[in-house]
């Protein structure tokens, strides 16, 4: 339904986003991460039709979005990464505007609007100033004038930074509800595996503004087929420890945190002896050594070799 | 839709009463204070008037009154007649009364200045812009004048050269010399009394001139209101592309265009907000110094013409503000125009002072902006003049809505590429 061909941007000597290919079919919720500066957020303007690519095409439909924005345009909510309101205006008064926007008067949007200040827990406060608003409600208020309209395609840029868990989860549940009543397709970029976990059927993982994985959540877990990851946690690091770890031939990557260590090892390796020969080398008291099942956050690790958090 | 835009725009103005009343409470206050510290200086007197006026005779009076009784002498007429004529027109001598009398009076001379110049230096002198007029009295001048007295017949004429930069003062002399005429061919001149009669006439057409030239003096609190008006509002054209960028910088534009709104559509809905404002705000300070200060509009249909093209004006500078803000993507230019741009033009659009009465440079260039412009027409129509009198300031103040407005559409961002 909707794809991105090859798709390029370049601000000035950057390339934020290289040769990228994506689809979203109808009815899905497909993820996409990347740490910071990945090129994400550029993909996405380029694909709502608000950046015009330096090369490629973004169709919709089979029909270039970049000729005719406007069809794509009908049809999409975006909830932009930055808080997109007017603060000097109160909730309701946003809801209203933005409405407008989309042909809604009357007593239909008087509906809407009170169905969707209901959606995002702000019912309450809809006479208030958006300034007032605490980051977690701008947050909400920022989602909920993407609904407005009852779009077909919902695109989410980090719509969950600084929203409390119970009012996250209660967005997550609205946005999988929406999915599965309305067939509504979300493409969803996050930070937070679970949410992405929890959501999307399909992921996509970019990097310095490439693509480096694709697939089901199952597929891109089975990237990590071939490694294990060790957590071993002490109070304490030194340098001798981690140089011996890293020298260690069958260590395939070492990930060093304040308290944890996560060590990648190739599935059929045991370790635990010589790991326990090293600490006492080097002088480690370990608190515990646990083996992980890998998880997003680890296939993450794996092709970036970063956090998805800093 | 543009209505939704212009409405926002008005909702978000109104949640900010600083700002509010910094764009009508400031003007306000600014017109007490100036109008207050400045009194007197333009407190309804006649604008000063200095008029420099050479004088020139082709030819030489007494000889010509002499020349004039022995012609009545040698002629046919009878003696008492004769003796009559002689004895009154020895005291005619309607160059020297002009001279001595009118243009030399006490009442005229502070603001006369009064040069007698010969046949010689003409070409030059008319070639001398500082000069308001020269005045030519042809070779027979006196000659004929006391033979039409005499013997009836039409009265000879002076010849006047005008400079059309000093308007006002041509106009006076003009009509000085009129009203002169008027008496000669009446012969008001003949006897003393009548001389006398003569000059009072001349002299009151003088302060009929002057007075017409100046049909309602602009009182400090009259002249401070146009020019704190007229330099306020441009602040509407700063704080309205503030919010323009502002809904660039937070997204909530990219909102509008996802809802298929044309970056036309909100561009006029920039214009149409900001000229209504402007608009508003100019009808708010004049309606409260009318109340306050008693500058009340003579010609309230010349009024609404001139704020009309002011707002307009003021539209043509926030499209263009924000036209220069999206496309840079900084609101520089928007801080550099209400810091420094607004202050500058302010200064030389008279705002401040009459600074336009120091050089006719300096006033031409005061008026190729769009405030002073503004502050010409409405002195001029506060004075009671007509919409004719200021046709050019509003025919500029449309054209420099529409240059701003070209330059806005054109470098608008079409579609944002980066
Ligand atoms: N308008 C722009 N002009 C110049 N460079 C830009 C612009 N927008 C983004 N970039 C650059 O493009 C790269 C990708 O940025 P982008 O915002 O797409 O990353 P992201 O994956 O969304 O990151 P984050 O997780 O922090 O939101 C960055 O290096 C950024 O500096
Ligand atoms: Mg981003």
């Amino acid at each position: 339904m909707l794809e991105l061909v090859d798709l390029s941007k370049k601000f000035k000597q950057n390339n934020a986003v290289k040769n990228v290919n994506m689809f979203i079919e109808k009815g899905e919720i497909v993820g996409l991460l990347g740490p910071n500066g990945a090129g994400k957020s550029t993909a996405i303007s380029m694909l709502s039709s608000l950046v015009i690519p330096t090369k490629g095409d973004v169709r919709f439909n089979n029909k270039s979005v970049i000729k005719h924005p406007e069809p794509l345009r009908r049809v999409i909510g975006m909830v932009p990464q930055e808080i997109a309101l007017y603060e000097d205006l109160t909730a309701e008064e946003n809801l209203k505007f933005f409405g407008r926007i989309y042909k809604l008067k009357g007593n239909a949007l008087k509906k809407k609007i009170d169905e969707v200040l209901d959606q995002i827990g702000l019912t309450d406060r809809r006479k208030d100033i958006v300034k007032t608003f605490s980051g977690g409600m701008k947050r909400r208020l920022n989602i909920g004038v993407a609904m407005l309209h009852d779009p077909e395609i919902m695109i989410m840029d980090e719509p969950t930074v600084g929203i409390d868990p119970q009012s996250r989860n209660y967005i997550l549940e609205t946005v999988k509800r929406l999915n599965h009543e309305k067939q509504m397709t979300v493409l969803y970029t996050s930070h937070y595996m679970e949410e992405v976990e929890f959501l999307c059927d399909r992921i996509y993982i970019m990097d310095q503004g490439n693509l480096i994985a694709s697939g089901t959540k199952d597929e891109i877990k089975r990237i990590l087929s071939a490694e294990k990851a060790i957590l071993i946690k002490s109070n304490r690091w030194n340098d001798t420890f981690i140089t011996s770890l890293k020298q260690d031939p069958t260590v395939n990557r070492v990930i060093v945190e304040e308290k944890e260590i996560t060590i990648m090892v190739p599935k059929e390796i045991n370790m635990f002896s010589s790991l326990i020969r090293i600490a006492e080398d080097a002088g480690i008291e370990l608190n515990s050594v646990d083996i992980k099942t890998p998880t997003l956050e680890d296939v993450f690790l794996h092709l970036t070799g970063r956090a998805l958090r800093d | 839709m543009i209505g939704q835009i212009v409405k926002k725009q008005l909702l978000i103005l109104l949640r900010n009463p600083v700002q509010i009343l910094l764009l009508v409470g400031l003007p306000i206050i600014l017109i007490a204070i100036l109008s207050m510290a400045l009194g007197g200086t333009m407190s309804g007197e006649a604008p000063k008037i200095n008029l420099k006026i050479a004088f020139l005779e082709h030819g030489d009076e007494e000889e010509q009154i002499d020349r004039f009784v022995s012609d009545i002498e040698q002629s046919a007429l009878p003696d008492e007649a004769t003796e009559a004529i002689r004895s009154n027109t020895s005291q005619v001598a309607p160059i020297r009364i002009l001279k001595d009398h009118i243009f030399g009076s006490d009442d005229l001379e502070a603001m006369i200045e009064f040069h007698v110049v010969e046949p010689g230096e003409r070409e030059q002198i008319l070639n001398d812009s500082s000069y308001t007029a020269v005045v030519e009295v042809p070779e027979n001048f006196t000659y004929e004048a006391l033979g039409s007295m005499v013997l009836g017949g039409a009265a000879p004429a002076l010849q006047i050269s005008v400079n059309d930069e000093q308007q006002l003062g041509s106009h006076i002399v003009t009509q000085i010399l009129e009203s002169f005429q008027e008496q000669l061919t009446l012969g008001t001149f003949l006897g003393k009394k009548g001389m006398d009669e003569a000059v009072l006439q001349v002299e009151e057409t003088f302060g009929e001139v002057s007075i017409i030239a100046q049909k309602n003096p602009i009182t400090t609190q009259g002249y401070y209101t146009v020019g704190m008006a007229v330099m306020n509002v441009l602040f509407i054209a700063s704080t309205l592309g503030s919010i323009a960028f502002m809904e660039k910088k937070t997204h909530v534009f990219d909102r509008m265009i996802l809802g298929n709104i044309s970056r036309w559509t909100y561009f006029i809905g920039v214009f149409v907000s900001s000229s209504l404002f402007g608009f508003i705000h100019l009808l708010i300070v004049y309606g409260f110094s009318w109340i306050v200060f008693g500058v009340k509009w003579p010609d309230l249909v010349a009024f609404f013409l001139v704020t009309m093209a002011y707002a307009i004006a003021i539209g043509g500078i926030t499209v263009l503000l924000t036209a220069i803000s999206y496309r840079i993507n900084s609101e520089v230019i928007t801080n550099f125009f209400s810091a420094i741009v607004v202050t500058f033009m302010a200064v030389l659009g008279g705002s401040f002072f009459p600074i336009g009465d120091s050089s006719a440079v300096i006033r031409m260039l005061g008026n190729l902006t769009p405030n002073g412009a503004g502050m010409s027409s409405y002195l001029t129509i506060l004075r009671g003049d007509g919409i004719s009198e200021i046709s050019h300031h509003l025919l500029f103040m449309f054209l420099f809505a529409l240059l701003s407005i070209t330059i806005a559409a054109i470098s608008f961002p079409k579609r944002r590429a980066s």
